[in-house]
């Protein structure tokens, strides 16, 4: 049985009828037609259907969109607040070269936008459990852990080491396609 | 298959009361099993809405968690952690912080799963769940909550409301351990010890091991081994090597019952010498 719903996602609010065994992933990749949030193993395990929900992140594979109602959904669509700018997290991903084939990316991106927003200085330890549940088939995460400790610095304010390398993603070719689908290697 | 929001515990009681129905919390559990058809409930009664069941509670003498705590809520708890050090750990090293921002208390204890985190923890720590139904409400200890694998005392139409915890006195230590192969898997075994300490003796005790059986095991006779003894080192060896004998463990994918056995002895050994090395406030 269908019901319509109301979703909020990235600011915008959209009318959808849903049955309510839909997963929210399903229906903003399938209905809303927001791609930027992958599905990977669909069980919880990979991370690549990371959305935040009111801020918190989870993966969107395993909550129906029923249960998104009267909530706020930001997808990666939505984490650079200026359209023609990255976020810093999505900046120094680039910069640092953290993104190959790019599936995990946004799923990746929106995890540690979470963590830093709850920790704005994390440790080695801390971005390692804080990603813990996002998997990456291609890089071997060091570069990933470097983005987050870039962006931590970028956000805080300080110039990340080499300012300069970190510069030329924010509303260079990639600006317009957030999603990652526009820096592979 | 309908789909109900409740927003008070009233209506959530007579919606559960309905054949077919079914009580959806975070999902992690329960969206799976739907997905693959091993669950086909007519009508889902979320708790997200409902306001009594949810945050934690400080009483004067008890704590209470509402069945829709999630576990990062536990995690990030100013006090709860230092009240109750083995849950803040159990719930520290539960699944990732994705599954952590939406599995609840309630879902992981009515899902009486042999390898759940918060039960060995909550045992030990002698917590109480409290059970509701439109007729009546009852408590029940949690060591008396679990029949089996994936069954529980829970009666058709009831709901898991609040998990009590009495507040520790200031001799009171918990240590929670667990053994996976990667960071974010299931227990092959978890261990959990709660105890009073008496000028360096076991005053009382409870030690509960899990994924090594249907349910989660309290080791009496670990229990009866320790009580009114100073920790040391010969009494913890000795622990570690009788641990094991007193579990049921199966051999699957992750582990053989043999490794498990082994496992049980360890952890308990070493969550003893650390819950009596820790100071609870
Ligand atoms: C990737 C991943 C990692 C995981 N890691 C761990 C881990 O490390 N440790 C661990 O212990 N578990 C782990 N789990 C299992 C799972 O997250 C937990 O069992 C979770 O706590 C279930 O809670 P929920 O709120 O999501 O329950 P749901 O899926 O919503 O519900 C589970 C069951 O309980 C019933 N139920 C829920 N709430 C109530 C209530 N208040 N009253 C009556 N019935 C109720 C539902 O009807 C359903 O049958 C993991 C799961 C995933 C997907
Ligand atoms: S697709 Fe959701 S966690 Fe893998
Ligand atoms: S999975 Fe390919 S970049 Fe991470």
């Amino acid at each position: 049985m269908k019901q319509t719903i109301r979703l909020r996602v990235n600011g915008d609010t959209y009318e959808v009828a849903v049955p309510p065994w839909r997963t929210l992933n399903e229906v903003l990749r399938e209905d809303l037609r927001l791609t930027g949030t992958k599905r990977g193993c669909g069980d919880g395990d990979c991370g690549a259907c990371t959305v935040l929900l009111d801020g918190r992140s989870v993966t969107s594979c395993l909550m129906l969109a029923v249960e998104a109602v009267g909530h706020e959904v930001t997808t990666v669509e939505g984490l650079a607040t200026a359209r023609d700018a990255l976020h810093p997290v999505q900046a120094e991903f680039i910069a640092a070269g953290a993104i190959q084939c790019g599936y995990c990316t946004p799923g990746m991106e929106l995890s540690a936008a979470y963590l830093l927003s709850r920790n704005p200085s994390p440790t080695d330890d801390e971005i390692r459990r804080g990603l813990s549940g996002n998997l990456c088939r291609c890089t071997g995460y060091q570069k990933i852990f470097e983005a987050v400790r870039r962006a931590s610095d970028r956000l805080k304010g300080a110039a990340p080491p080499d300012a300069a390398a970190g510069d030329p993603a924010a509303g260079g070719p990639a600006g317009g396609d957030p999603s990652g689908g526009g820096a592979r290697p | 298959m309908q789909y109900h929001r409740p927003t008070t515990l009233a209506e959530a009681l007579r919606l559960v009361a309905e054949p077919g129905a079914r009580v959806l919390a975070g999902g992690t559990d329960l969206v799976l099993r739907m997905r693959d058809g091993r669950e086909r409930p007519d009508a889902l009664v979320s708790l997200g809405r409902v306001a009594e069941l949810a945050g934690v509670t400080l009483g004067a003498g008890s704590v209470r968690l509402g069945a829709r705590t999630t576990l990062a809520e536990l995690v990030e708890h100013e006090e709860l952690g230092r009240l109750f050090p083995a849950l803040l750990e159990a719930a520290r090293v539960f699944g990732s912080m994705l599954v952590r921002n939406l599995a609840t208390v309630g879902g992981n204890l009515c899902n009486a799963s042999p390898c759940s985190d918060l039960a060995p923890p909550l045992i030990a720590l002698g917590a109480r769940v409290e059970l509701a139904s439109r007729e009546a409400r009852r408590e029940l200890p949690l060591g008396d909550f679990f029949v089996g694998p994936r069954e529980t005392r829970l009666a058709p139409g009831e709901l898991l409301t609040a998990v009590v915890l009495d507040r520790p006195g200031p001799r009171d230590r918990s240590a929670f351990l667990k053994h996976t192969r990667v960071t974010v898997d299931l227990a092959l075994v978890n261990v959990a010890v709660a105890l009073e300490l008496d000028r360096g003796k076991v005053a009382r005790v409870r030690a509960v091991a899990g994924a090594v059986g249907p349910t989660p095991l309290r080791l009496l006779g670990i229990e009866a081994l320790v009580a009114g003894q100073a920790l040391g080192p010969e009494l913890l060896a000795e622990v570690g090597r009788r641990a094991g004998d007193e579990v049921k463990p199966i051999s699957d994918v992750r582990a053989s019952a043999e490794y498990r056995r082994m496992l049980t002895g360890v952890l308990c050994k070493r969550a003893l010498a650390t819950a009596a090395a820790a100071e609870v406030s």
